[in-house]
């Protein structure tokens, strides 16, 4: 987070770019997953869509035009298998919270709770595919 | 890294932490005891509760075997994680006591724990950072947040661990 106070429009665009990204992610994730998780996956990926219809509609609120989702998104690695696959939707698991945790440190109350309560679900994501929890989600490492 | 990041942000100060003796010479009308801010004690509450939840984890550790064991002290490890990173942002003025950690890990911890009981208090604190971090300045939120988070992946983990 830069310095200043943070504004809401801001840190609702950029949950919503995280929430573009993991769409774009699942897609390719999903391919390369059977079964269980193939049905995680695909949950996980309605459960995105909806955020960002939820996301859309809040800029809209504020008065501020919605960021569109880019055509394409890089990857941080190939994916090409089941491991690849779930280790892509805990990356983006772990970008939608830290974008999340943007939206903590606004001012408005009830933004600061959405964003509480939304990152709490991406890190139970990202816990679920990692197969093992964090003590700090979203608060970035490097 | 973490630590890193705390110290980049701002401390959270008492609001009376400086004295008045030397500072002025005009009478004090708050003579007495300097008041803590309400971040400060909402910081010691959140502190006293995680400390609390480490003694439960200690508690459930009593004579489970060692696969089981091993579980949860994964998880305990994430707890003294956060209590440190809570105690790394309170800074009192001198004259408060500052509780000691020795202190409070003799006190009255609760002789065993079950896995539902531990469940049931990741939701609550969970829920309780949740309800507090709407009034502590946006560094301190945003570490409530991420302990809220914490504690909810633990509600899950430990469900899996219930079944094992």
């Amino acid at each position: 987070m830069g310095s200043g106070p943070v504004s809401a429009v801001q840190a609702l665009q950029a949950a919503l770019a995280a929430e573009d990204a993991a769409i774009f992610g699942y897609g390719v994730a999903g391919a390369h997953l059977s079964g269980t998780r193939k049905t995680a996956a695909e949950q996980d990926w309605t459960g995105h869509n909806e955020a960002r219809d939820t996301l859309t509609a809040m800029i809209s609120a504020l008065g501020a035009a919605p960021v569109a989702a880019q055509a394409f998104y890089r990857l941080p690695s190939q994916v090409h298998d089941a491991a690849s696959a779930m280790a892509l939707a805990a990356y983006l698991e772990d970008g939608v919270t830290r974008a999340y945790l943007g939206l903590v440190a606004v001012s408005d109350q009830r933004l600061r709770t959405f964003g509480a309560l939304a990152m709490q679900g991406s890190a139970e994501r990202a816990a679920f595919w990692r197969g093992s929890t964090q003590a700090f989600p979203g608060l970035v490492a490097s | 890294m973490l630590a890193a990041s705390a110290a980049a942000l701002p401390a959270l100060l008492a609001t009376a932490g400086c004295r008045s003796s030397d500072a002025f010479a005009g009478p004090d009308p708050l003579a007495g005891r300097p008041a803590l801010s309400p971040d400060v004690i909402t910081l010691q509450e959140v502190i006293k509760a995680e400390r609390a939840m480490i003694a439960l984890y200690q508690a459930a550790m009593n004579g489970e075997p060692a696969s089981r064991v091993r579980v949860l002290e994964g998880l305990l490890a994430q707890h003294r994680q956060h209590l440190a990173q809570l105690q790394a942002r309170l800074v009192l003025p001198s004259a408060s006591p500052a509780p000691s950690a020795s202190a409070s890990r003799s006190a009255a911890a609760p002789r065993r724990t079950t896995i539902a009981q531990l469940r049931t208090a990741e939701r609550a604190s969970a829920t309780d950072l949740v309800q507090r971090l709407v009034s502590v300045p946006p560094a301190l939120a945003q570490l409530f947040a991420s302990i809220a988070a914490s504690d909810a992946t633990h509600v899950a983990a430990l469900a899996g661990y219930g079944q094992g």
